[in-house]
């Protein structure tokens, strides 16, 4: 299990052998050494048959992330592809069209995933 | 009797309604510590989440081509530039940058802002999916997305290639309301 907590520049991060979640910001000062421990997490972690979720919840990513992110799908189309059953749920807030369109450019090469934009309220207590 | 030059910096900000200003070697080190500060000052000012977002985004991927693309420091191999946000009249953003660059990349330079500022939402988009899709070009040091990411969340944007005494300055100014 990998569980990492949230820096002003990185998510929060869990993954575990049913599902992995990510929430916050994202644009590391390293791109590489962040992506490199979580892909080699997950190609630990996630199982060949049976289900899988993935939670994302991002507020904001660079442009560098966004490659990571693309490798990151793409891994989970290869398990799909293979027999897995991955569910990913794309979190954006309602006053965000940054991340909306974001997730619909994700989503659009998904074939195997299920890939569902799901939209959440700002919470009123939390600045961001 | 105070310094008519800092007199006139302090003028000059305060006319431009510079919310931030930053010249100098630029790290990742110190965009950290920069990019908090720049947020607060973007969400405390009236505009809406959506547009103090774009404007963060410019922001941090052009400290990021300064950090990684600037001429660098000799001592420290810091990328060194200015980058600074203000207000406009109208309300909205100015986000400004500027560096010296190496000459053999002017040329580079100049055709892929040239195309990225003929290009309309949706072709910048497509063109987005695409490079993500086939990876970075040769002497990127990130993913090659960082300019369309700017002109995807800016109005509209100038740029110019300066010549100075000590080479090509590269100048950059995007828009966002």
């Amino acid at each position: 299990m990998m569980e990492q907590a949230a820096t002003q520049r990185t998510p929060l991060i869990e993954i575990n052998e049913a599902v992995c979640r990510m929430v916050g910001e994202c644009y590391p000062e390293n791109i590489q050494e962040f992506s490199a421990p979580v892909m080699e997490s997950l190609r630990s972690m996630v199982p060949e048959t049976g289900s899988f979720t993935v939670e994302l919840e991002l507020f904001y990513f660079n442009s560098s992330s966004a490659k990571f992110f693309f490798d990151f799908f793409e891994f989970f189309e290869e398990k799909a592809a293979a027999g897995l059953t991955v569910k990913i749920n794309w979190n954006y807030r309602a006053d965000d069209d940054t991340m909306l369109e974001a997730g619909e450019d994700f989503s659009e090469d998904a074939e195997s995933c299920q890939f569902e934009l799901v939209e959440v309220e700002v919470p009123n207590d939390v600045e961001s | 009797m105070i310094n008519d030059e800092t007199l006139e910096l302090h003028k000059f900000m305060q006319t431009r309604r510079t919310l931030f200003c930053y010249s100098g070697p630029l790290s990742e080190d110190l965009l950290t510590s920069i990019s908090n500060p720049v947020r607060q000052q973007l969400s405390e000012s009236d505009s809406d989440e959506g547009v103090a977002k774009r404007v963060f985004g410019v922001f941090i991927e052009q400290a990021q081509n300064i950090i990684r693309y600037a001429t660098l420091r000799a001592d420290t191999g810091e990328g060194v530039g200015t980058i600074a946000i203000s207000v406009t009249e109208d309300d909205g953003f100015l986000i400004e940058a500027v560096n010296a660059i190496d000459s053999t990349k002017r040329t580079a330079l100049e055709s892929t802002l040239l195309e990225l500022s003929m290009k309309d939402a949706k072709e910048l988009r497509k063109m987005y999916k695409e490079r993500l899709r086939s990876g970075p070009p040769e002497g990127s040091k990130g993913a090659g997305l960082g300019f369309i990411e700017m002109a995807r969340r800016v109005q509209r944007f100038e740029f110019e290639i300066a010549d100075t005494e000590s080479g090509p300055v590269f100048v950059y100014r995007g828009y966002v309301s």
